[in-house]
């Protein structure tokens, strides 16, 4: 899969279909990979392909100018496509480079299943459904579900339905859901009192750094709502109650945007579950309005779009 | 006089000795996520886990976000009330070598350049107490930095692993004096030395990132407006701000009122040279491509600050590394500098 | 709650200047009742309510708030109100969400000449605030068990 994608991208660059490459290449830490934003042919020999290629790619489309030669796992893919939705690119400048995605690994479970740092381990390897972590010498399996990323056992599009090139054979989605929402789960059966006062003690770690806006494809506004001033909606101090009104009025300016891709949570270095906000936004979209963010590049943008009869039951 | 050690079953008894006299803030875990925090009495099991803090301890002396002071809008003026002061010293458990150093990184700017009474009055009461690093992340390159997993420069106490203790230096007349009122210590045998001069080499060896230096000052400089290079160092970041929030020698602060009807908080909170607005002004932002903003975060650190305080605001500690959601990484573009740009065109 | 008796809470009102704003203006002058605890800003659409204001009353403290438009097919501008709906619905399930009482956010459509609807939306509404009371969620003396990070 890797060297076809390396012959596929050095020609798009070639034969001047595109302007850049953006995929991964490998990164300076153990089990790390980092994008790779290029247009020299040379670079396209260090793309890589594994279960670490966490990043959603989509992200830098907004903010390069040029065709674009993409790499895109399922998720990555439809970002792209809510990007298209938006008016935010055209399709015809992005050139897919399709990933068909097993899962990516989530270093976190990994850490804990194994009891010491990403950086102590010898070794990760997935190999069907068992992951093999290997840890002073010795080797410890874990089935892969223990192993992936929240949002990974949930995914609807592991491979790009709208590509160019196919970078390998397509393989069936392999929901779990239960385990996947489980946090979810366990916040619902919790009092709304207990729910909010959750949030506000994730909400006191944040530090205002951005990471989950930043990383987020869907968050492309050219002036976030944070950083206004006349009138200053939030402070820009990292007091809870205005991070979590960030936090918020993000998830509820990226709804049906939103695709699950769960960078938010990924690059968030205090660990704030951000991802159980944007799943519940994604399932109340789904839920009332039927809509999918990113599965179909002709459908209109949730918010310009209305059926004459829905969610009336909430209105008095 | 002889070092003392401690044993480690006895490091609860030694904190709760110095709360008697010490706010003591130690590593603690809030949902998988290391700070120092206020310690709680009885968890000392942060000595097993403990690597390094996410959040660096610069937060203690200047934190996220703190009320300079509260204000009154009345007939006359404003009527200003400064914070309430300190009711404790602080007494800092198990910084590592890299932040301590940061420290007094730190203090160049806030004592040398400016006082800061803020930082200053909360700096100068407090009391660092060094944990050598046993084992450093894969990340780390303290040993470049002028620096080492175990070094004693910065802190008022260093406490080396030598198997079931800990022996400890005293670094400064502060660390000493604490000391001589500290019960409960054990002295140091030549054999405990001998031990701990071993676990130095062992440490100091375990850091095997390594970022070469020299003439960085002046690289930087000969590369400053090599557009091309810092266009493609800056491509894969996202802007965010956790290389320079959580970076323990980063002290960019904004500040901002706020104000409900007559009555005000003026705040400081940690600010990020990364974010566009930074640099935000009402005609012209200098810094609003995303290059301009990576440029100035790395000679900021590497080129800006060895001028005026010759030593670079770096140490080594790699969190920026660590951190980073698209592997930034610093030591990679330290080391891409160009020796010497061509003229372009 | 032993305080209820004397409590009043306070709503803010977000009502179309076509329809909701002219509802209410029909019901005070038909001498309609309805409890003042309603403090109305005209708004040129149900849609110009941006979830951010929904928060940011919240924060300012109002107890609660109401967002009321057109009837579904009589937005002045044709469409507003059918977008309005589908913002209001998501923040409305996703504050329940997080943990905010439902009857902190209330949306209704009342036309201009619902003035008696308008009189019984806001006695509705006022009575569901007074039954969850006063809005605390963003008070600060909530915040406990924490530890401090950085210096106190």
């Amino acid at each position: 899969m890797e060297q076809k994608l390396r012959q596929e991208a050095k020609a798009l660059l070639e034969q001047n279909k595109v302007d850049w490459i953006i995929g991964f290449e490998p990164g300076s830490l153990k089990f790390t990979a980092t994008p790779l934003i290029t247009r020299d042919k040379n670079d396209t020999e260090r793309l890589i392909i594994n279960p670490f290629i966490v990043n959603n790619l989509a992200d830098f489309l907004t903010g390069i100018k040029g065709r674009v030669g993409i790499v895109a796992k399922g998720c990555d893919s439809r970002s792209i496509i809510s990007l298209i939705q938006d008016n935010k690119i055209v399709r015809e400048d992005v050139v897919i480079l399709a990933v068909p995605c097993p899962g990516l690994i989530d270093l976190v479970k990994i850490e804990r299943l194994a009891g010491k740092d990403r950086d102590e381990l010898d070794d990760i390897s997935r190999d069907g459904d068992k992951v093999t972590v290997t840890v002073d010498g010795q080797k410890k399996e874990f089935a892969i579900n223990q192993t992936l990323f929240d949002h990974c056992l949930a995914c609807e599009l592991p491979t790009p339905q709208e590509y160019d090139i196919l970078l390998g054979e397509p393989g069936p989605p392999a929901p779990e859901l239960e385990v996947s929402g489980q946090n979810i789960a366990k916040l619902k059966e919790a009092l709304p009192a207990e729910r909010w006062e959750f949030w506000q003690n994730e909400f006191s770690r944040c530090i205002r750094c951005y990471a989950c806006r930043n990383a987020c494809p869907a968050c492309f506004c050219q002036r976030c709502f944070v950083e206004e001033t006349e009138p200053q909606w939030v402070m820009p101090v990292p007091r809870w109650q205005d991070n979590l009104i960030f936090q918020i009025i993000r998830n509820i300016h990226v709804a049906g945007r939103c695709t699950d891709c769960g960078e938010c949570e990924r690059v968030c270095p205090v660990n704030i579950p951000l991802r159980s906000l944007a799943r519940e936004m994604y399932g109340i979209v789904d839920e009332l309005f039927s809509f999918k963010s990113g599965m179909d590049k002709e459908a209109l943008p949730l918010m310009a779009h209305y059926e004459q009869e829905e969610a009336e039951d909430l209105f008095k | 006089m002889a070092d003392k050690k401690v044993g480690k079953k006895d490091i609860a008894g030694l904190l709760e000795q110095w709360s008697q006299q010490f706010a003591v803030f130690a590593p603690s875990k809030e949902s998988g996520v290391a700070a120092m925090a206020e310690w709680d009495g009885k968890d000392i099991s942060f000595l097993d886990w403990y690597r390094n803090t996410v959040v660096p301890p610069k937060a203690i002396f200047l934190p996220p976000m703190e009320e300079l002071f509260r204000f009154q809008k009345g007939k006359e003026g404003y009527n200003i009330e400064p914070p309430p002061k300190d009711k404790h010293k602080r007494l800092i458990f198990g910084v590592r070598p890299c932040d301590a150093r940061a420290m007094a990184i730190l203090d160049m700017t806030f004592e040398q350049a400016l006082e800061d009474p803020y930082y200053l009055s909360r700096r100068k009461s407090a009391i660092l107490v060094g944990l050598g690093c046993t084992n450093p992340c894969e990340s780390c390159f303290c040993t470049s930095m002028g620096t080492s997993p175990t070094d004693q420069t910065n802190v008022d106490l260093m406490l080396i692993d030598i198997g079931d203790d800990f022996l400890i230096e005293e670094v400064t007349a502060k660390g000493k004096e604490l000391i001589a009122k500290t019960s409960g210590l054990k002295g140091a045998t030549k054999e405990d030395e001998a031990k701990a001069k071993q676990a130095k080499e062992t440490a100091y060896n375990k850091v095997t990132r390594k970022l070469d230096t020299e003439g960085i000052k002046d690289r930087l400089l000969a590369s400053f407006d090599d557009e091309e290079f810092w266009e493609k160092t800056a491509a894969k970041c996202i802007s965010c701000g956790i290389c320079t929030l959580l970076c323990p020698t980063c002290y960019c602060f904004d500040i901002n009122d706020e104000m409900v009807k007559q009555e005000g908080t003026r705040f400081r909170s940690w600010d990020s040279c990364g974010f566009p607005n930074y640099t935000k002004m009402p005609m012209e932002n200098p810094r609003q491509e995303k290059w301009r903003r990576v440029r100035q975060k790395v000679c900021h650190k590497y080129e800006f600050y060895p001028m005026t305080f010759n030593v670079i605001a770096c140490t080594g500690c790699g969190r920026c590394i660590r951190l980073c959601p698209v592997n930034w990484d610093i030591t990679q573009v330290i080391e891409s500098v160009p020796a010497r740009t061509e003229a372009k065109k | 709650m032993a305080q209820q008796s004397e409590w009043e809470p306070k709503l803010l009102g977000f009502l179309c200047r076509w329809c909701s704003y002219a509802g209410a203006d029909l019901a005070g002058t038909s001498r309609k009742k309805y409890p003042a605890n309603i403090r109305a800003i005209k708004v040129p659409c149900s849609s110009r309510v941006d979830s951010l204001l929904i928060i940011k009353a919240l924060r300012l403290g109002f107890d609660g708030v109401l967002v009321s438009g057109c009837h579904p097919g009589d937005c002045h501008y044709l469409t507003g109100n059918y977008r309005a709906r589908r913002r209001i619905a998501i923040t409305k399930k996703f504050l329940e969400y997080l943990g905010v009482e439902p009857e902190r956010l209330q949306a209704s459509w009342v036309s201009a000449s619902e003035g008696g609807k308008f009189a019984e939306v806001v006695t509705e509404v006022t009575k569901g605030l007074k039954e969850v009371g006063p809005n605390q969620l963003f008070s600060e003396r909530k915040l406990d068990g924490t530890k401090t990070k950085a210096g106190s």
